[in-house]
């Protein structure tokens, strides 16, 4: 051990830890996977991560890449130990080409941060990970993340055009090159989106960009219960609608919103469907107008709101989730069971599904997403300190990820796999489709170094 | 380790508090952000050690309290990190610098360890009365680094009745923020204080302030001075000046009591306020305070300079209401730019 300790500090001199407390910090993101690295090392360059990776396949190290450890699945979890690899502090905006439409950027930058710097341009990154205040585009780009802006603007997969990618035995490539579209050979580029750091770390990556929409307005509309809701959704995209996001908050998501901003005017007393729609002036009057009018005959009540209002609603809504223990501050909000995915017609069906589980398991359940594109955010909490509770939480939870895929669905939408939700890959792709991942695994990573123990591999 | 795992148990380890704790943005170790200070808090009940490095995370918590204010979930980081620092310190793990700070103050009753009168500065005593309705506490940074600023504030309560402690010590502050136990001095000041029949207590140092208003018996009402001044200002013979300033708000007056517009009511009514790149609830920390200053300066300084790329263009003065926050702004390089309050009030009244 203290070789490889004085080989990483040849490598990124004092940017490395070997402490029992710095090691503690690094042992799980928000899910509750656990694993305790052995070293934790901050590289500062491509060529730092080709060394320490040349260094982990020599001595059949496990490494495993870590943006800001946001993510809801585990995946930066060292459940091997070894090498956890802060890549959060490659953090350098390297060009912005935006008469190319496009970014380069190294993938510790954070996403809203890459915002701040492209709105003098305008233009934007579309994907908004709830977390985009604090989550890396290394991070976003492997477990594809998306945001409440999908509905439009599709995930993460849709803007990446080049990754510079460090392989397991410390070669260097690049994936794709700075062209909106190729036609040139497999699909690399592709193949490193969501893989999980399991396959090869990501160093820098070329992204494409949009210009930033003139205006943004929200219609508010409340229905009495989330089916009706539901149903509303599908009849505006049925009217050939695309909103720019689609949220469904329900009853309790509401009470903890309020608790986040008590001015939020926001109803509270039903299931919201928040639309967005962004573009024009005229545009956005005329779509929020249809919306309203799709709306009205089966809502409780609909509203626009514009400006600073639709801000404060967008802020308090990213970070809901992580808020519920303001409802009640004996209960801690357990990211499990939290991102399945239907298609959109089976929407109304996953949410009564819930609701039975939750109410069978005597579990409380908020319930918000992008309805939008079919994901549904279960919030379970509980007392952590209660066994009984964290066992009724657990079969919730695999409760939620069986119906949804009953229903023809995913069991993560948005937030990855990891090891919280290896188990399901294999029933949810089907055997065949899973060995050949295993097979690409096997290629590019033949001694298995890379984040081991995830996505079932 | 006997911590408060509910309060601990809260943190849904989201890392929204990466984006704004101060420390772990000069740091970039997980170890140094506030999660991080809370899974090594997890880690102590569960068998990790306290060694220097988990006390370096613990102690360079300047308890500015950015992430009480944003934390989605409701967490109140410095409270539990304060708290934790208590018990290591009564099972006796704590770093040099924190022994040396203790000693100190446990020998002088000042965090300087400086052996000489803490009114040295006070010309007439005479202006001492044995009873008066408010009792000045100029707490040690004021009594023997900025006694000129001592000098100002006292004359401009004395006018309103206000005397003076005849042994004032320390308040305590340090000695809370850093794990000890601050009773004696509690217990002298107490007993000073009743001697004198005040029923409020005026300091003009964040750190005393909330050491007086949430660690000492609730017998007296505790005022800042800038809050004194607010209600006052309008008694005093003020004249307006030509200059620009900015204020910064110290973490201890402003998101631990919610002092925030006082300050400026009284600066409007002197010249004009430009605000900082971040104010008020959002202020950044100068990276003073929580014993940081004493036990990391390198670390501490930089946030200060951090701070410091705040302040807008054209501005005469930095006012702020905190001699810690004082020192460490001056020290990252502002000099004299930076002023109390009370310093202004004087220029204006001259
Ligand atoms: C409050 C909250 C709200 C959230 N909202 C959303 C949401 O709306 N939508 C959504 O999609 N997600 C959401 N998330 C989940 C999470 O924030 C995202 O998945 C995010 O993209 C993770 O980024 P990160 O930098 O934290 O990555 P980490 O958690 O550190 O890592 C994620 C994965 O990426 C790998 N990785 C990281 N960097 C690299 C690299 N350079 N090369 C190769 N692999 C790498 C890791 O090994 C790991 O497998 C939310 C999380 C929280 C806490
Ligand atoms: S913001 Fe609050 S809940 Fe989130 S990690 Fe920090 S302390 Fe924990
Ligand atoms: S109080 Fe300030 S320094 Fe301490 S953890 Fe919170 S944000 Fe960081």
């Amino acid at each position: 051990m203290t070789d490889i300790l004085q080989e990483l500090k040849g490598i990124v001199g004092d940017r490395v830890s070997a402490s029992p407390g710095e090691r503690c910090c690094y042992a799980s993101d928000a899910s509750q996977v656990v694993g305790l690295p052995d070293f934790v090392v901050r590289p500062k360059s491509t060529s730092q991560v080709s060394r320490l990776l040349r260094l982990c396949s020599e001595h059949l190290i496990p490494a495993t890449a870590r943006g800001a450890g946001t993510g809801l699945a585990g995946g930066c979890s060292p459940v091997r130990g070894g090498i956890v690899l802060d890549m959060s502090g490659m953090n350098r905006i390297l060009e912005i080409d935006y008469e190319n439409q496009q970014v380069i950027v190294e993938p510790g930058v954070v996403a809203e941060k890459l915002n701040f710097a492209l709105k003098p341009y305008g233009f934007f990154f579309p994907p908004d990970p709830g977390s985009m205040a604090m989550c890396t585009i290394g991070g976003m780009l492997s477990y594809n993340s998306s945001g409440m802006r999908s509905v439009k603007y599709g995930t993460v997969r849709n803007y990446v055009l080049d990754l510079e990618v460090v392989l397991a035995d410390g070669r260097v490539i690049h994936t794709g090159k700075k062209v909106l579209k190729s036609s040139a050979g497999y699909d690399l580029t592709r193949l490193f989106v969501g893989s999980e750091g399991t396959l090869g770390i990501i160093t820098s990556a070329g992204l494409k960009i949009a210009p930033l929409p003139r205006t943004r307005k929200i219609v508010l509309a409340c229905f009495e219960e989330a089916e009706i809701a539901g149903q509303a959704v599908i009849r505006i995209f049925s009217n050939g609608i695309t909103p720019s996001a689609c949220e469904i908050l329900d009853r309790t998501t509401l009470q903890v919103l309020k608790l986040c901003d008590p001015l939020l005017a926001i109803p509270e007393d039903g299931d919201v469907i928040l639309f967005e729609v962004d573009g024009t002036e005229s545009s956005t009057s005329e779509a929020a107008r249809q919306i309203s009018e799709i709306c009205q005959p089966t809502a409780k009540s609909v509203r626009i709101a514009v400006g600073a209002e639709m801000d404060s609603i967008w802020s308090a809504r990213r970070l809901v989730g992580a808020a519920i223990s303001r409802l009640d501050p004996t209960k801690t909000r357990i990211y499990m069971g939290e991102d399945v995915g239907v298609p959109i017609k089976e929407i109304p069906a996953l949410i009564k599904k819930v609701q039975q589980i939750a109410v069978k398991l005597d579990i409380p359940a908020m319930k918000y997403g992008h309805i939008g594109d079919g994901n549904l955010h279960v919030a379970l909490f509980i007392d952590v300190m209660n066994k009984e509770q964290w066992e009724k939480l657990r079969l919730a939870a695999d409760r939620i990820h069986r119906a949804a895929m009953d229903l023809g669905g995913t069991v993560s939408s948005e937030h990855g796999i990891g090891l919280a939700r290896a188990g399901y890959l294999p029933e949810q792709m089907g055997m065949e489709a899973f060995s050949v991942m295993q097979s690409i695994k096997k290629a590019l990573d033949p001694k298995g170094i890379l984040n081991p123990g995830k996505m079932g591999l | 380790m006997n911590l408060d795992l509910k309060a601990i148990n809260q943190c849904v380890r989201c890392g929204s508090c990466r984006t704004f704790c101060p420390v772990f943005e000069e740091s970039g170790w997980e170890s140094a952000n506030t999660r991080g200070r809370i899974m090594i808090l997890k880690g102590l009940t569960c068998g990790l050690q306290p060694d220097l490095q988990v006390l370096g995370s613990l102690n360079t918590c300047t308890t500015c309290g950015i992430c009480t204010e944003n934390c989605p979930a409701g967490v109140n980081p410095p409270e539990i990190i304060e708290n934790a620092r208590r018990q290591l310190v009564s099972l006796g793990k704590m770093t040099c610098q924190q022994a040396d700070l203790s000693r100190n103050i446990f020998a002088s009753g000042n965090t300087f360890g400086d052996g000489r009168d803490r009114l040295s500065w006070l010309t007439d005593r005479g202006l001492l009365t044995k009873k008066a309705d408010y009792v000045y506490f100029a707490g040690c940074m004021n009594s023997y680094r900025y006694t000129e600023t001592a000098a100002n504030t006292f004359a401009l309560l004395n006018r309103f009745g206000a005397t003076m402690l005849p042994a004032e010590q320390c308040c305590g502050s340090p000695l809370l923020r850093t794990g000890f136990d601050a009773r004696r001095f509690i217990d002298e000041n107490c007993r000073q204080i009743a001697n004198t029949g005040a029923k409020t207590v005026i300091t003009g140092c964040a750190g005393c302030y909330t050491t007086l208003k949430k660690s000492y018996p609730q017998d007296f009402r505790v005022l800042s001075v800038p809050e004194f001044l607010a209600e006052r200002i309008s008694e005093m013979d003020i004249k307006p000046l030509d200059l620009t300033v900015t204020y910064h708000d110290p973490c201890h007056l402003g998101r631990h009591n919610q002092i925030y517009e006082q300050p400026r009511q009284v600066i409007r009514a002197i010249c004009r306020l430009k605000e900082m790149k971040t104010s008020g609830k959002a202020a950044r920390c100068c990276g003073g305070g929580g014993g940081v200053r004493a036990g990391y300066k390198d670390l501490s300084l930089k946030m200060a300079k951090k701070r410091l790329e705040d302040v807008p263009g054209e501005v005469d003065y930095i006012v702020t209401s905190c001699p810690l926050c004082i020192r460490n702004l001056r020290d990252a390089g502002a000099g004299e730019k930076v002023i109390d309050l009370v310093d202004l009030v004087a220029m204006a009244m001259q």
